[in-house]
Order: C-alpha cells, then sequence, then structure tokens
C-alpha cells in the first residue's frame, strides 16, 4: 500500500466517523462541527487525487459558507428544539430504538435517505466514469474554466438563472411592509 | 541521507520560520499598537520596561500570561472550549504557507494561491463560534453570530475584489501575480478593488470600526470572554498574525509585492533586496489599519451589515466589471 493510499483510507474513515456523528449528535452545534469536520476530509480526500482547485472550493464553499449558513439556521431555530425536547424519554440503547421508530426523528429520515441513496446508486450506474489512470492529476484551474466556460456554459448559465430566481424568491419571501419593519424596531 | 527526510526537513524547517515569524510578528504588533495608539490619543505608551520607549513590555507580558493559572470555568463545553483556540490559531499560520517574501523566499507556490488564502481563512468564522458556543455565555454567543454575520457578509466582497488582480495576471498563484507586477503596480488600474479589499479586510479582522463582536462597552468581550492566560493569548496571536497576513496579501496582489516601485531606476532598484520592500510595504499598510482603528468610532451592526451587503458588494462588482471593460484597453497601452 501506498503513502497515498493509507491517507486515502484514513480520510474516509475520518469522513465517516464524522458523517456518523452529525446524525446521532444530541447537541445540534456539535452536529454542525463535526459536519464541517466531514467537509475537511473530503477536501483531504481531494488533495491526495492531486485536484487542488476542488480541494480549495470544497473548503471556501463547504466548510466556509454552508457551515456559515447552518449555524444562521440553528441559531434561528426554536429553543426547546435545541434542546432536545420532543426527544424520546430515558437514556442509551433503548432511547436510540424507541428514537429509531419514531416516525419524525427515525422513519421520515429513513425514507428519505434511502431515496437519496437510490438516486445516488442510479447516476452511478448510468454515468459513463472515465477511466483515469491512478496517479494521474486532475484537470488544472485552467483547464476546469476553458471546460465551465466552453463546453459546459448551457449548463452553468442555466445553474446561476436557478440561484437567481432561488435568490429573487427569499428576498420576496422575506420582505415586508415598510411600515411594519419600522413597527418591529421600537422595543 | 534518504530522499524523504531531506523533505521532512525542509518541511520541519520552513514550518518553524513560519512560527518563529508569527510570533516575533505578535510581540513586535503588541508593542507597536500599543505605542501608535498611545500617540494618537496624546499619551506616551509603555516606556519604563525596556526604557525608553518600552520595547521590552510584549515580554513582559508574554510572561505575565505564561504564569497565569489555566482556568476553564464549570459548565463549559470542555471538547469545544479547549479546541477553539487551536482551531482559530492554525488557519493564521496556514496562511503564510503561500506569502510570497521575495523571489525565491515563499514556503510553496500553489497554483491555486489567492483560492487557498481564501479556503484557509474562512476557518475563523467556524473558531469564533466554537469559542462563543462552548463558554456557555450569553455575551460570547450574541458575539459570536455578530461575527458569522460579518464574516459572511464581507467575506464576498473581499474574494471579490481579489479577481480584479487575478483577471490582470491570468493566474491565482501569489508570485505569479507579483511577478506580472514588474512593469506597474496593480494599484494604479485597480484604486476600486484595492479599497474594498482594504475595508473588506478590516472587516474580517474585526478591527474597529469594524469591531462589533468584540465591542467591549456592550458585550464586556466578545467571544473570547470566559477565557484567560495562555488560551485567551492564542485568539490574539491570530488576530495580529492575520493582520498580517491581510496587509501582505494586500501587499501581493495590489502593491507590487517584493518589487521596487517600478519607477525607480535600475541601479536604485538594486540596493534594498526584495524582502525587505516587501515587509515595508506590508508594516506600512498594518500602520494604515491601526491608525484607521484608533481614529474612527465603531459602526452598528445594521450599519455594518448594510454597507456590507448594499454597497461593498456592489461596488466589487462593478469593480470586475470595469476591469473587464478596461482590459483591451490597458493592454493596448502597454500597462500591463
Amino acid at each position: 500500500m501506498t503513502g497515498l493510499q493509507i491517507a486515502f483510507l484514513a480520510l474516509s474513515a475520518v469522513m465517516l466517523f464524522a458523517a456518523w456523528k452529525v446524525v446521532t449528535s444530541d447537541i445540534i452545534v456539535h452536529a454542525a462541527l463535526w459536519m464541517v469536520l466531514s467537509f475537511v476530509a473530503v477536501a483531504g480526500i481531494f488533495l491526495t487525487l492531486h485536484a487542488e482547485f476542488l480541494f480549495a472550493v470544497q473548503l471556501l464553499v463547504y466548510a466556509g459558507a454552508i457551515t456559515a449558513l447552518v449555524i444562521f439556521a440553528i441559531m434561528l431555530s426554536d429553543i426547546r428544539e435545541l434542546r432536545g425536547e420532543g426527544e424520546p424519554a430515558g437514556a442509551g440503547l433503548g432511547r436510540r430504538v424507541r428514537r429509531l421508530v419514531s416516525r419524525r426523528l427515525g422513519l421520515a429520515p429513513a425514507a428519505v435517505a434511502v431515496g437519496f441513496a437510490a438516486v445516488m446508486y442510479s447516476v452511478y450506474r448510468a454515468t459513463p466514469w472515465p477511466g483515469l489512470p491512478p496517479g494521474d492529476p486532475a484537470p488544472s484551474t485552467l483547464a476546469i474554466g476553458r471546460e465551465l466556460f466552453g463546453t459546459y456554459v448551457v449548463p452553468f448559465e442555466l445553474a446561476s438563472i436557478v440561484l437567481l430566481v432561488a435568490m429573487v424568491g427569499a428576498i420576496v419571501l422575506t420582505l415586508r411592509e415598510g411600515g411594519r419593519e419600522k413597527e418591529e424596531k421600537r422595543p | 541521507m534518504p530522499a524523504w527526510l531531506v523533505t521532512l526537513g525542509w518541511a520541519v524547517l520552513k514550518a518553524s520560520l513560519i512560527l518563529g515569524f508569527v510570533l516575533f510578528n505578535a510581540l513586535f504588533l503588541v508593542w507597536w499598537e500599543r505605542k501608535f495608539a498611545a500617540r494618537i490619543q496624546s499619551r506616551v505608551g509603555p516606556q519604563r520596561t525596556g526604557r525608553p520607549f518600552g520595547y521590552l513590555q510584549s515580554m513582559a507580558d508574554v510572561f505575565k500570561l505564561l504564569s497565569k493559572e489555566d482556568v476553564v470555568p464549570a459548565r463549559v463545553d470542555r471538547w469545544m472550549y479547549v479546541l477553539a483556540p487551536i482551531v482559530i490559531f492554525v488557519p493564521a499560520v496556514l496562511v503564510y504557507v503561500v506569502v510570497p517574501f521575495g523571489p525565491n523566499l515563499i514556503v510553496q507556490d500553489l497554483n491555486i494561491g489567492i483560492l487557498y488564502v481564501a479556503a484557509v481563512t474562512s476557518f475563523t468564522m467556524i473558531a469564533i463560534v466554537m469559542a462563543g458556543w462552548a463558554a456557555n455565555n450569553k455575551y460570547s454567543v450574541v458575539s459570536a453570530m455578530r461575527a458569522a454575520a460579518q464574516l459572511v457578509a464581507y467575506e464576498v466582497p473581499l474574494v471579490l475584489a481579489v479577481i480584479g488582480p487575478v483577471m490582470l495576471a491570468g493566474t491565482l498563484s501569489l508570485q505569479g501575480i507579483v511577478r506580472a507586477q514588474e512593469g506597474l503596480w496593480y494599484i494604479v488600474v485597480q484604486p476600486l478593488g484595492f479599497l474594498v479589499f482594504l475595508t473588506a479586510g478590516m472587516a474580517e479582522l474585526n478591527r474597529a470600526p469594524f469591531d462589533l463582536s468584540e465591542a467591549e462597552s456592550e458585550l464586556v468581550a466578545g467571544y473570547n470572554i470566559e477565557y484567560s492566560g495562555m488560551r485567551w493569548s492564542f485568539f490574539f496571536l491570530a488576530e495580529f498574525s492575520n493582520l498580517v497576513a491581510v496587509s501582505a496579501i494586500a501587499t501581493t496582489l495590489f502593491l507590487g509585492g517584493w518589487q521596487a516601485p517600478w519607477f525607480l531606476p535600475a541601479a536604485v532598484k538594486g540596493l534594498i533586496p526584495p524582502v525587505v520592500w516587501f515587509l515595508a510595504k506590508t508594516y506600512f499598510l498594518v500602520t494604515v489599519i491601526m491608525w484607521i482603528r484608533w481614529t474612527l468610532p465603531r459602526v452598528r451592526i445594521d450599519q455594518l451589515l448594510d454597507f456590507g451587503w448594499k454597497f461593498l458588494l456592489p461596488v466589487s462588482l462593478a469593480n470586475i466589471a470595469l476591469t473587464g471593460l478596461l482590459f483591451p484597453v490597458l493592454v493596448r497601452l502597454g500597462w500591463i
């Protein structure tokens, strides 16, 4: 086994362990931080594959921006839910089991997870993967840029439009009447 | 000697050099900021420890911090409390990997250079949220939330301001950007980008007038309120290290890095080594940022967020559009 393979296995183990802790942590802020560790491990895997651009983007977008969004979502959530109210009583294994069979904390997430896994698996089966020899350097930033703004310019622009529509939608949803906002500012 | 041992030796040597630079830099800047702030406020600042200029004051501070008891308050989130000072310090050191101090004086010239800087520094926000949450204190949580809102708001214009020099130089490598400025510093063709970068950089540093997360008069101390001794000092090591990092990156992108001013004759250029030029420009910018800090009052949180999203972000986008429009003109003039 080469050093890179050992690094790949170690990073994968860290990533999977962190992902497990994300869904099992009782304190939601801990879950968010485990998620950061999982993202960092993925970035490390990109680095072992010589994909430096993806490494930087993974850290910048996921470990930085997405985490900030998650933290905002946590801080805007109901404090009773954050403290774990509505959780099955008890401790240890019994509580884990009760949680797994409850509809909101066990069955619904499981259904979503299975559906997502099925989609990912079908994508994985349907995509013709390019057979790059191991150790071959990934395309450089320059090549990625050329592909993105050349070959894939239409999907790229479509994605931009979708994001723009989502942004405008978010602004419209949160926009308040001018008078009401002023009223709310007063203590 | 086997090849891996040589590689390891070099890596250890470079890492120790960076760590040494970060520590000595903090020692110097603690003293410099106290003296400079005192001058602005018509005081003389420290002068008794190390007469006549108080130059041993930082050493006295270090001994005080080292000899303090390590206090971990009851009911803190222990793991997060212990990890937060480390998580804030490591990225502050890692940034220096790609900073070009001279033509050959760089740890590693990554081809994703400036992108790496943006990626590594985004961990500061996580560390601040960790510290604020772990302390189990309402003031520190408020501070962490403010810091998160502020860092997200100002990271966007910061990264967009960087795109100007990258467009002109045609590379993400910091060494490449410096070499591209041999004929003309980018501040001449990117004045808007430089101002946006410096403003957003000051906000990312949590320094006045943008130090909302450490607003002493309303939040007692901010996210580091429950920290003391060496753990507390890690936050300040990181802050001073980041201050120099922002100035060094601004120097690299807009002030020609280690290049001598382009208008000087070649004979004069050869007199002063590149690393001196680099450090002089960097510490000049550090002093400018300190000057602004001790001159301007703190803004309110809503003013801060309005300024970031509604002014700085459009300006940085306009800068990119302008750069694209002016690019053919600059090429024809032979400026780039």
